[in-house]
């Protein structure tokens, strides 16, 4: 009976929200995952640079900075992530075609830049950053369900539907395809590398101002938040395999029921140490991420 | 032939014979002897800063070392840097055992710690073992404060014990780290001349070839990172010796990168004076820019994306300059 109770009233519900996190892990890591899948570059930046975009979002919105609506201050911030992702794929793009260790590294540097920036506009204040959503809340089998959860769910089945469709539909999802399957030989047939990479790294952009705008409202928004929650992101996509699309999008799920479970049996205090061992874990068992069968290694 | 014959050197200037005679052994002896008598002619807080430079140093050259051997990139080497650090400071507070102890407990830890971090990525491309660190580098401050009872949480543990008794703490403090610096510095440059070096590098750039000499890809990758984090603890030991406390806010997430942009600041030099200038960069801006915060990671995302394009355009600049002087 109290089993069957804790698990009813503790275990569901602690799934249920995990997967809500979790289609935000996801969003963050196939941004990654798309970057890496064509450009071969990890994107250590894409953290701060959504941390930088929901603190502009606020700025319009709020005041500090102007005082738009919130759809319009999103729409400014979106472009100013798609200028930014356009600018760091610029500057580092000779560089992406040398060596992607030194990109891999110059990611970093843009990283902290994006932090500091952050931290001259905004200071180091934790600030509170809502979605205009309408408030309401039912339960269903014991489940409490939001209407911000309703919302994510939405959100992320739509961005990631719409961008399964473009990646399998389109021509440019089949030039997208074609160069993360083989580089030189989609050269040779013409296809340019450049724009397709500019395609992944502004998709990357956009899908990251999502998931951080997205997860804000269930914390607070402060220099770190964004660049903490894309740690789980780089969790999710190690545990899809860093490759693979839909790995990630099972990976991000996965990685926030395991967090949520972990954060109330266990401890909320080890949450960084718990993904680490995750990581660790997952590489061991599911080298080539957890859709691919175990088989050659890929050095 | 007559290419050679061509570029034949031009009779050479007094400039160039001088040069001719800075050998890296040279440089590195007559930089050493200047660094010996340094502190008779500063202030003691600057003999206090230059031993964190030195001790820094090591940390750069860890993850130098990394990058030059495994082609591999950590930000997570606080992860070794506070486990040199705490092996020092917990042996030194709780039974008052100084380095002659505690340097080789951090020096194993290291290595024990870099392979099995290495373990689970060996058979992977090089990110998963970037996102490994990347994940170590954050869990590195919970660790430290949840272990509070033998790391002393938020507090720190204060280190007093002296290496050499009866010597002045100030000098120790600076000379442990310079001696830890150009040890660490002449066993790197003895490991490139090694067959275990040779096997290393061939490893990184001519796998095929080195399986074919025998040499294991998965060996080489996992001790380079064994190195690298035995480096790294010996880094993390030095600094708790000079900077006399050990506390969570030296071993950040910011830390972990700061230690690869001086990395690559130094241009993944492993000799002592490349390093010295990575530790450097990375001991001296935090302090002359303490003023204003916010500038500091601006400042070192700016010198790591300048060096790299500075890396890569300027073999370009020099061959088309080359090219002109040849034609012209």
């Amino acid at each position: 009976m109290t089993v069957w109770d804790s698990l009813l009233y503790d275990l569901f519900p602690l799934i249920w929200s995990g997967m809500i996190t979790g289609c935000l892990y996801a969003l963050g890591a196939l941004g990654l995952v798309m970057i890496f899948k064509c450009s071969k570059v990890v994107n250590f930046s894409h953290g701060n640079v959504a941390g930088l975009t929901a603190f502009l979002v606020y700025g319009l919105s709020s005041g500090v900075l102007m005082s738009l609506s919130w759809g319009a201050a999103v729409l400014v911030a979106m472009l100013a992530a798609v200028a930014i992702a356009f600018l760091i794929y610029s500057i580092i793009s000779p560089v992406v075609f040398e060596s992607d260790l030194t990109s891999t590294i110059a990611t970093l540097g843009f990283g902290l830049i994006a932090q500091g920036v952050t931290l001259l506009m905004f200071g180091a204040d934790i600030v509170a950053l809502d979605l205009p959503i309408p408030r309401f809340a039912f339960s269903v089998l014991g489940l409490f369900v939001t209407g911000y959860d309703l919302t994510v769910l939405a959100v992320a089945i739509v961005t990631i539907g719409a961008l399964f469709i473009v990646i399998d539909y389109t021509k440019l999802g089949i030039a997208f395809r074609a160069i993360s399957e083989n580089p030189f030989a989609a050269e040779v047939c013409g296809l340019n590398l450049r724009s397709v990479h500019y395609f992944a790294w502004i998709t990357a952009a956009i899908l990251g101002v999502i998931g951080a705008l997205l997860i804000v409202p269930t914390t607070f928004l402060s220099v770190t938040t964004v660049a903490t929650f894309m740690l789980q992101a780089f969790a999710a996509a190690v545990i899809g395999g860093f490759a693979s699309l839909p790995g990630a999008l099972v990976g991000g799920v996965l990685i926030g029921i395991l967090m949520n479970l972990f954060t109330f049996y266990v401890s909320p205090e080890y949450s960084s140490t718990f993904l680490l061992g995750v990581i660790l874990v997952a590489l061991n068992i599911f080298p080539n991420g957890i859709l691919q069968k175990v088989g050659g290694s890929r050095v | 032939m007559s290419d050679q014959v061509s570029h034949m050197p031009s009779p050479p200037s007094a400039l160039s014979r001088l040069s001719g005679l800075a050998t890296p052994g040279v440089t590195a002896v007559v930089l050493v002897t200047l660094l010996l008598f340094l502190p008779a002619l500063l202030g003691g807080s600057w003999t206090f800063t230059l031993g964190l430079c030195f001790a820094n140093s090591i940390g750069v050259l860890a993850v130098s070392l990394l990058v030059r051997y495994g082609g591999e990139v950590s930000i997570g080497h606080t992860f070794f840097t506070a486990l040199g650090a705490y092996s020092v400071g917990v042996l030194d507070t709780r039974y008052g055992i100084s380095l002659w102890a505690s340097v080789p407990l951090a020096l194993v830890l290291g290595v024990a710690f870099g392979l099995l971090f290495a373990w689970p990525s060996r058979n992977l491309h090089g990110i998963y073992l970037a996102v490994t660190t990347l994940a170590l580098a954050l869990a590195v401050p919970e660790m430290i404060n949840n272990f509070d009872g033998l790391t002393g949480g938020y507090e720190g543990l204060y280190v007093a014990t002296p290496f050499l008794p009866g010597v002045d703490m100030g000098a120790q403090r600076y000379y442990v780290a310079l001696a830890m610096l150009v040890l660490v510095c002449f066993a790197v440059a003895r490991l490139r001349l090694s067959r275990q070096g040779m096997a290393l590098l061939l490893a990184k750039t001519h796998p095929a070839a080195a399986d074919a000499f025998g040499t294991r890809r998965v060996w080489a990758r996992i001790s380079v990172m064994g190195i690298s984090g035995g480096v790294g603890a010996l880094c993390g030991a030095t600094l708790a010796f000079s900077g006399s406390t050990v506390s969570p806010g030296g071993f950040t997430f910011w830390q972990a990168i700061f230690l690869l942009v001086g990395s690559v600041v130094s241009f993944y030099g492993l000799s002592l004076p490349r390093v010295l200038i990575g530790g450097a960069f990375v001991t001296l801006v935090p302090q002359l820019l303490s003023a204003s915060g916010a500038w500091i990671p601006v400042l070192y995302g700016l010198a790591l994306l300048g060096m790299i394009l500075i890396g890569h355009y300027m073999p370009r600049i020099r061959k088309a300059l080359n090219r002109n002087r040849e034609t012209g």
